[in-house]
């Protein structure tokens, strides 16, 4: 997904109907972790935020879930100084769509990713060094069984919903597949429930891009080094994928950088986009580690339910959560269709879920959208009374 | 304006009495869910709606219903024969732009099908047509031809046609005079105000 626009100053800080200043916590489990691919860990970490109180019976947790290169900070501040607020904060908040003053809200940041949690950036400690690619393959459900750990660590019997939007949508479907008991609602953006094959296209140049880079060096590079280059364009390339033509015009056009000095025959920047794109590029190698990148794209790529459990319908066969899936118009990475799909499968299982289709012309990160109409949408989900388990199956 | 409300609730009723406790119902057009919400409430059924637009999708999920956005014939195309055990097209079939293929589709994914309509051709309609000489305006055609949305008006005889012409079996009938309360006993398609229909393959 895309970054949260640079803002000014943020206020909000103890601002009511604000989550305020926040901090991350470590959840270190230190029982071997097994993957789906069958390696195993030792142990891992994984960095979260919680927001709101967690009530007497221990149900009202809502866990959010994060995209390709989110993380666990999605509401809130760090510091006084931050400038940026978590990149759900728009949605998270007291009074807010999610809102903290009923639910007590999980973020963690996943396995195999690099803002904290065990991830091939990690040290592994035989080696003393990164794991680099030897890090153990990452899937969605080793994501979902590793939040799990932590919701348990926690102490939530009960969760009350999962939300996620794009591969935080894959993550949230799979939690209510895996442990049907424990989930009460599933909210599902923009995702789907087998990456299409451009999909899987757009996520190969990426890490062609990192993998040809030299100083990708099979993985091993140091910290602080690593693929710059070929992160940086993975970054720009992914990036497009998020949006859309008519968000782009609006935003760019065919507008000129001033610096450009008119000069014409030249292939020093000349467009607004393509100084934006850079910016998206540089900033990103700042933040994110080129092997998670790979692992994280993989574990997407791999993402098919029908193939896993042998049909959507077998796949949503357990659940006994509600589901809703909500698809966007102008998104054209994860498409309506595709998002469709997903709620017709449920309701040919016989599974309570529906399907929303809000229009917007911002593409695959419109889930992120300030949009009255979709935070009316979330909270009446979220805050309606359970209907009564009437068995719906065939 | 509360008369409009009455009348959706008797509407509401006769559905009710024909639907069976606890049967798996479809609401094609269900807007903000009240008749299924009616039906949830009094037959516990398990319901299901289909509506095209988003706000009215909002209402129904804060309701607690299950609702898909979307065409409701790309829909029903989805689903294998006899899911349902009864599809409810209520004041839906006269903006259809295919009301055949929707009717068709609904009776091969229900096991019935019911279908409620204002009757076009009731006696009141009819005096408005020719004397006025204008498009029927009254309590339940609110609005000016310009300010209202595509339809196409049927009456009973219409409707009696098209089940035989497409060999549908009619079930149950329910005619109602022009308060949509009192049972219309005699020539329905001049004094019934109001239809529904059970259908069947």
């Amino acid at each position: 997904m895309t970054d949260p626009e640079e803002n000014e100053p943020v206020s909000r800080l103890n601002a009511a109907g604000e989550v305020g200043l926040v901090t991350p916590r470590d959840y270190v489990c230190s029982r071997p972790f097994t993957f789906k691919s069958g390696q195993v860990l030792p142990g891992f970490t994984l960095r979260y935020e919680t927001y709101g109180e967690l009530n007497t019976t221990r149900d009202n947790a809502i866990l959010i879930c994060h995209a390709l290169s989110g993380d666990h900070h999605c509401a809130g501040v760090h510091s006084a100084e931050d400038r940026k607020p978590g990149w759900w904060d728009n949605l998270i908040g007291p009074g807010k769509a999610v809102d903290t003053n009923r639910f007590f809200v999980v973020c963690a940041n996943v396995l195999g990713g690099c803002v904290g949690s065990s991830g091939p950036s990690s040290n592994n400690p035989e080696t003393g060094r990164p794991y680099g690619i030897s890090f153990p393959f990452v899937t969605i459900l080793d994501m979902v069984r590793a939040q799990k750990l932590l919701l348990d660590h926690l102490g939530v019997t009960m969760l009350h919903g999962v939300i996620g939007g794009s591969m935080g949508g894959m993550q949230a479907l799979l939690f209510a597949i895996e442990f049907p008991g424990f989930v009460r609602r599933v909210l599902a953006m923009a995702t789907t429930s087998r990456e299409s094959a451009q999909a899987i296209a757009f996520n190969e140049v990426g890490r062609q891009a990192i993998m040809q880079d030299p100083d990708w060096k099979q993985g091993e590079y140091s910290k602080g080094g690593g693929p710059r280059v070929g992160l940086a364009i993975a970054r720009m390339m992914a990036h497009i994928t998020y949006v859309s033509d008519a968000s782009m015009d609006r935003k760019f056009g065919r507008r000129r950088k001033t610096s450009a000095n008119g000069e014409t025959y030249t292939f020093d920047v000349q467009f607004e986009v393509e100084s934006y794109l850079r910016h998206q590029g540089q900033s990103f190698i700042n933040r994110f580690d080129a092997n998670s990148y790979l692992y994280i794209t993989r574990a997407l790529d791999q993402f098919d339910l029908a193939h896993a459990y042998g049909s959507l319908e077998t796949a949503f066969a357990p659940v006994q959560a509600e589901t809703l899936v909500v698809g966007f118009t102008s998104d054209w990475l994860f498409p309506p269709e595709q998002n469709r799909q997903i709620a017709l499968a449920l309701l040919r299982a016989g599974k309570r879920a529906s399907y929303a289709e809000l229009s917007t012309d911002l593409g695959h990160d419109s889930f992120l959208l300030e949009s009255e109409e979709l935070y009316a949408l979330i909270r009446g989900f979220l805050e309606r009374s359970q209907s009564n388990a009437v068995d719906f199956s065939i | 304006m509360t008369a409009l409300v009455e009348k959706r609730t008797v509407d509401m009723q006769i559905i009710g009495e024909w639907v069976a406790p606890g049967s798996r119902v479809l609401d094609l057009g269900c807007g903000r869910g009240a008749l299924l919400d009616y039906l949830v409430q009094s037959k516990e059924v398990a319901a299901l709606g289909v509506d095209m637009d988003f706000a009215r999708i909002t209402a129904c999920v804060a309701r607690g219903l299950s609702v898909y956005q979307g065409d409701m014939t790309t829909f029903m195309r989805q689903f294998p024969d006899r899911h349902f055990d009864r599809v409810i097209c209520s004041r839906t079939v006269q903006e259809l732009g295919d009301p055949t293929g929707v009717i068709l589709e609904a009776l091969r994914v229900g096991r019935s099908v019911t279908v409620g309509f204002v009757n076009h051709g009731f006696w009141k309609n009819r005096v408005d047509a020719l004397v006025r000489g204008r498009k029927v305006r009254n309590e339940v055609y609110t609005t000016e031809w310009y300010q209202s949305r595509p339809a196409n008006p049927l009456t009973i005889a219409d409707f009696e046609h098209f089940c035989a012409a497409t060999g549908i079996t009619v079930t149950r009938r329910a005619h109602l005079l022009g308060d949509w309360r009192t049972p219309c006993r005699a020539l329905p398609n001049l004094f019934a105000g109001y239809a529904l229909y059970d259908l069947a393959k």
